[in-house]
């Protein structure tokens, strides 16, 4: 197996059986990772970096491995790509800002450690916003469609997995940032429960508030990344002292006895596009054919999560940089500087005021789960498609009060960030235009896996993640 | 006692920004103003009486204890 669309196309799970068949090698995937990077980077500009010479070199230790019966796993030989704001030992980590320029840790944040143990292959850094903060302007573009918004804050990480110059990718998401670059590039993104995956090492948004996750292009190959890189952290004081499943062994159980609530009047709300609208619905219908009971629930405390979130993000954030600011204030683009001034100027009583909307809010969507017993909340993952790049901060023409596809891309994605319940974003549709529809499913803490057979249920049932953007091969 | 409140006006975020990014020397576009007036939006909409039944979350925890 040498030709490279070929190679390219393999999900983590396919490549990892050619390898274990002698069908090809850790080298081959790598090579053809850089010979993709090589190709699509003057375009799509997804990675920050990408260190050829040391990918190739743990690609050979792990082809040895292999050759003496060293078998690490799932994600042995796979390269993957790792976001700029996970420090990793001996390659620079500049988190898409002038404040880090140069900047090369001399240690690997906990996730970095755990997918080296697992035999992965780091193919380089993806870009991301500045800090996460979406205050700059990266030069990445989605295959997809050049002109339109690539996703944010992990945009680097969804467009090389896009591009297919990556078999897996690691995000952060503090405020979806994995969850929307996944709906955008048609790929499965998980936001695990607060605490599964170790933040140590992670330049921090918001550290109540920021998860550690994979993106991958198909709902196993997702399970797989989690289960390597989930588990306990003493180093990190969040760290949730829960073991880690196998997160592969549901994933074909069926959906019998499993009960999914769909509130309307939030995530369905007159902003959700006809087409995200039935999309939408469309799933809905088939995971209750696919024979899981729909259950219509009303939760009007999420009336206030984008408010409670932003102010908890604008508190911590600035916190974090506060320092930072006063040594290297010029060094920040206008826009992030501008969010973490404003946030070191929230009142204690305001950033309370948040912190006792999120106790009101997780107690809200605990007693909904309880009450009508559910398994899981489903929704758009974004309201809108992709929009054009030049139209992402401007007021929407199909809506009158205001609100910009920015205000979109938050409105469902922020409550599991303020509960730390699981969710997850996978494929559901395409536009007439061709654009992915990702659909969201938020779940109980700690139980990702019955999300992943949600998902793996329905990906059965179509062929939307096998679709392939039409800058791949252009 | 109760407490009388007025949340500020569109116009009247957009003026404190205004004079903040001016104070920083910072060069910001009208529509990096909207979304940053929209923050302070989310300040405001906080204050309401009824969140005062809640303690804080000083440390996050995603598990359902309670």
């Amino acid at each position: 197996m040498s030709d490279l669309l070929a190679l390219i196309n393999l999900s983590i799970s396919e490549a990892a059986s050619a390898l274990r068949r002698g069908e090809t090698t850790s080298v081959a995937l790598t090579q053809a990772m850089l010979a993709r990077i090589k190709q699509t980077e003057p375009t799509l500009h997804a990675y920050a970096t990408a260190p050829a010479n040391l990918a190739l070199a743990n690609a050979e230790q792990a082809d040895r491995d292999l050759q003496n019966g060293r078998d690490r796993g799932p994600l042995h030989g796979i390269p993957i790509g790792v976001k700029d704001n996970c420090y990793t030992k001996g390659i620079l980590t500049e988190v898409g800002s002038k404040v880090l320029a140069g900047f090369v840790p001399d240690y690997d944040a906990t996730v970095v450690e755990k997918l080296y143990s697992a035999g992965a292959v780091i193919i380089g850094k993806t870009r991301c916003h500045e800090f996460s903060c979406g205050g700059s302007e990266p030069p990445t573009r989605t295959p997809w469609d050049l002109e339109r918004f690539p996703g944010g804050s992990s945009i680097g990480s969804g467009v090389a997995l896009a591009a297919r110059s990556a078999f897996g990718a690691i995000g952060t998401d503090t405020g979806g940032s994995i969850r929307i670059p996944a709906s955008i590039n048609n790929l499965v993104g998980m936001k695990a429960t607060y605490g599964r995956v170790s933040a140590f090492g992670v330049v921090p948004l918001a550290w109540s508030l920021d998860h550690v996750g994979p993106l991958t292009r198909t709902v196993r190959d997702n399970a797989l990344m989690l289960g390597a890189i989930a588990g306990h952290d003493p180093r990190d004081a969040n760290s949730a002292r829960v073991a880690a499943p196998d997160f592969t062994a549901g994933l074909e159980a069926g959906l019998r006895g499993l009960r999914i609530g769909i509130e309307r009047d939030y995530f369905l709300y007159r902003g959700v596009t006809d087409e995200v609208w039935t999309a939408t619905e469309a799933v809905i219908d088939q995971l209750a054919d696919l024979g899981a009971e729909i259950v219509e629930v009303s939760l009007p405390e999420l009336a206030l999560t984008s408010e409670t979130l932003t102010t908890i993000r604008m508190v911590e954030s600035a916190s974090y940089h506060r320092n930072l600011i006063r040594e290297s204030g010029h060094l920040y683009s206008p826009g992030t500087r501008a969010t973490l001034e404003i946030g070191q100027a929230v009142l204690a009583t305001q950033y309370v005021a948040a912190l006792r909307a999120r106790h009101r809010f997780r107690s809200a969507v605990q007693a909904l789960f309880r009450r009508e017993n559910l398994t899981a909340l489903i929704s758009p993952t974004i309201p809108v498609p992709a929009p054009l790049l030049s139209d992402v901060r401007k007021p929407r023409d199909d809506m009158d009060n205001g609100e910009t596809p920015t205000d979109a891309f938050i409105h469902h994605v922020y409550p599991a960030n303020l509960s730390g319940q699981p969710a997850l974003s996978a494929p559901a549709a395409f536009t007439h235009d061709g654009l992915p529809i990702g659909y969201q499913l938020m779940g109980r803490p700690f139980d990702e896996a019955t999300l992943y057979r949600i998902a793996f249920a329905y990906e059965q049932t179509h062929d939307w993640h096998k679709r392939q953007p039409p800058q791949v091969y252009d | 006692m109760p407490q009388r409140r007025r949340n500020s006006t569109q116009e009247e975020r957009a003026d404190r920004l205004a004079w903040l990014a001016e104070a920083l020397g910072l060069e910001i576009g009208p529509e990096e103003l909207a979304a940053l007036a929209k923050q302070l939006r989310a300040l405001e909409a906080l204050e309401i009486d009824e969140l005062q039944e809640y303690t804080p979350i000083l440390k996050m925890d995603a598990g359902w204890h309670e």
